[in-house]
């Protein structure tokens, strides 16, 4: 994937450019807005990772004006202003994603994947299949191995979100966002609780596990491999 | 730079304007009224000559023009030319009886000078001339009793305007004055103030008078901002107390990590706590930064029409399962009947319920049961999280929603002391309240929302 890196703290943009590189990505470092925004509308680019605070033009309004250009290149804002405004502020302007710094580098990743291979919104699939474990999204139905299995409502979303993103690691934070639409990180280990459960539903009847545990990251649902 | 000073101050300016208004208008109203005076005291002169001449001529009778003479000269004899002058000429210009020598006059009144008609000084005469019976009557009267009336008259004028103008200006001046130290006394505690002393108050003089109302305003304004700074003050004494100690227990894994990677010891496990560390720490950071925020307002642009009961049901939901794994139960127990809809922000309604029943499950020991409700009345909703745990003590009561407070007993248990005080700003920009509620035994915390508007 090549990913522009637009941070102008030169720490934290080698930082991630490394952890990007050594992730097997390639990466373009820009400095200031008006310069993204002239690499952003010249070269193809599979991601932008922006700061909100930028010398010439902030973060905000570069991607407000990479989207004026007609360029669809997903967007996440990395940010320390971390204001309960900010993010909808960010989203607002055209921003696909929002981190704010510090940040685990494995967080951004499995973020920046997610939305490099955001699947394109026809895809409509009714029924999502790993291996074989099948979730009926009409019928709101679970099955292993042809065995009905009960799900708790709150369960069947959490196990829809981590079918829908096959193979990729979801993090905690992610997560949070899409099953429960928490923005703020809670005190309890509501995540880990419902993955527990989900799992002890899903995987410990049978024989071969399919939701993994990924170190110091996240979660991920997948075939043996 | 006194001066420069002194024509500055507002209450020696209008001292100054007025006075000097007063004395204009004393002095207009000094030369209107000795000129009317004037006016009066010629038109009685004038008057008191044509009366004598009057008299005199009707003395006269056609039979007897001898005894006219001698009346006349009487009239001369005992009147003194300085006062009176009297003077009879005959058809042949000879002097027949007077007290002054021989002149001619028009008809009518005229004035002239005494020194013109043969007489000492300087005095002016107003005379009235007149043919009786073919003989020239001439009658005058010395204008210096006029004189000396306008003279006692100007000099009292001259007298009272200056008297005037001390009063003017001494009252002036002791005015001024006395407005001037009392906005001296503001200015001095407001310069006191600016330069950080903040328990300093303007001086009241207990008069109530419209300075003292302003010195009053004034002193409950510091009052407020000196109650406010404090409580900056306190709080960010908290925060820096607060943090010296994860930012101590970072810096002490960092230096064993330092020792053990010096011996060649795996230092994997000492990484992962000092990162852990300062993940705590920007949390607290953020947590901050979060009710700073709210507490600032800007999210009241966003109120939409939520149902309080759907919030409520889902952290229901997705905490029953936590609570259960931790040996507690957690249910949903009243509901009203129907929606219940308030404006207010989604996202920080459900971490409002979120924080409580998080702080119930973490602070609570196994075996308790947490309680929501939810229910109706004066057109707003109350919200109950309840439980039967420990409960927080009748003194720590209102100490809990301050930033960073923890209980003695709960400072081992995971949290930051932020959890509440995001509640408290989360309730405040709804406009809710916040009851605590002691349950014999455990926890009530009742979250009572306002009526809302009609849409």
């Amino acid at each position: 994937m090549r990913i522009l890196v637009v941070e102008d703290d030169k720490k934290t943009a080698d930082y991630v450019a490394q952890g990007m590189s050594e992730a097997g990505h390639v990466c373009d470092i820009v400095e200031d807005g008006r310069n993204a925004l002239f690499q952003a509308s010249h070269e193809q680019y599979d991601v932008l990772v922006v700061d909100r605070m930028l010398p010439g033009l902030d973060g905000l309004s570069l991607v407000k004006a990479v989207r004026a250009a007609s360029i669809g290149t997903p967007a996440i804002f990395l940010t320390s202003v971390s204001g309960v405004d900010d993010r909808v502020e960010g989203l607002e302007a055209g921003g696909d994603d929002y981190l704010t710094k510090p940040f685990a580098f494995s967080e951004l990743l499995a973020r920046v994947n997610a939305l490099a291979r955001r699947p394109p919104v026809q895809d409509q699939k009714t029924v999502l299949r790993v291996a074989d474990l099948e979730l009926d999204l009409v019928r709101r139905q679970v099955t292993r191995q042809g065995q009905a299995i009960e799900l708790q409502p709150r369960e069947f979303t959490l196990l829809e979100v981590l079918m829908r993103d096959e193979g990729r690691v979801l993090t905690r934070t992610m997560l949070l966002e899409r099953v429960w639409d928490f923005h703020f990180d809670p005190k309890t280990s509501v995540v880990e609780t419902h993955i527990s459960r989900l799992r002890a539903k899903i995987d410990r009847p049978f024989d071969v596990p399919l939701l993994h545990t990924v170190r110091n990251t996240g979660y991920s649902l997948h075939a043996p491999r | 730079m006194r001066r420069a000073r002194l024509l500055r101050s507002t209450p020696f300016r209008l001292a100054l304007a007025f006075g000097l208004l007063f004395i204009l208008a004393f002095m207009v109203a000094d030369i209107i009224t000795y000129q009317l005076l004037k006016r009066d005291l010629a038109e009685a002169l004038d008057d008191s000559v044509r009366d004598t001449y009057s008299v005199v001529a009707s003395t006269y009778s056609s039979e007897d023009a001898e005894d006219f003479v001698a009346g006349v000269a009487t009239y001369a004899r005992l009147n003194s030319p300085e006062d009176s002058i009297f003077l009879l000429v005959n058809e042949k210009g000879e002097r027949l009886a007077g007290n002054v020598s021989l002149f001619a006059a028009d008809d009518g009144l005229s004035t002239v000078k005494a020194g013109d008609i043969g007489l000492k000084g300087d005095d002016r005469i107003r005379i009235q001339a007149g043919t009786v019976s073919g003989n020239r009557l001439i009658v005058g009267e010395s204008y210096s009793d006029t004189d000396d009336l306008e003279h006692i008259a100007l000099m009292s004028f001259v007298w009272a305007s200056g008297v005037i103008v001390i009063l003017a200006c001494g009252g002036g001046a002791f005015f001024a004055a006395r407005a001037q130290r009392r906005l001296d006394g503001i200015e001095r505690a407001m310069s006191d103030v600016s330069a950080g002393n903040l328990t300093r108050r303007i001086p009241l003089e207990g008069n109530g008078d419209d300075i003292d109302v302003v010195a009053g305003q004034m002193n409950q304004a510091l009052d407020r901002l000196s109650a406010l700074v404090e409580g900056m003050r306190q709080v960010s004494a908290d925060i820096a107390h607060d943090l010296k100690t994860p930012l101590n227990r970072l810096r002490m894994t960092i230096e064993e990590a330092m020792q053990q990677g010096g011996r060649g010891v795996d230092i994997q496990s000492l990484l992962l706590d000092a990162r852990e560390e300062s993940d705590r720490i920007s949390a607290t950071f953020e947590a901050l930064l979060r009710i700073s925020q709210i507490e600032a307002g800007a999210r009241k642009a966003r109120f939409r029409p939520v149902d309080l009961e759907d919030i409520m049901s889902s952290v229901a939901e997705i905490y029953g399962s936590v609570a259960e794994d931790n040996g507690q139960s957690l249910a949903f127990a009243t509901r009203p009947a129907s929606p219940s809809m308030v404006n207010g922000d989604h996202e920080l309604l459900i971490q409002l319920f979120v924080n409580l029943v998080e702080n119930a499950i973490n602070h609570c020991p196994p075996m308790t049961s947490i309680t929501l409700g939810l229910e109706a009345g004066d057109g707003g909703f109350a919200a109950t999280v309840a439980d039967d745990g420990h409960g927080i003590p009748e003194e720590e009561r209102e100490l809990v929603f301050r930033r960073l407070y923890r209980l003695d007993k709960s400072r081992t248990t995971p949290g930051s002391g932020l959890g509440l005080s995001l509640v408290k700003a989360i309730a405040d920009l709804h406009g809710a309240e916040i009851t605590l509620k002691d349950r014999h035994p455990g926890l009530g915390i009742i979250i009572s929302f306002p009526a809302q508007p009609q849409a």
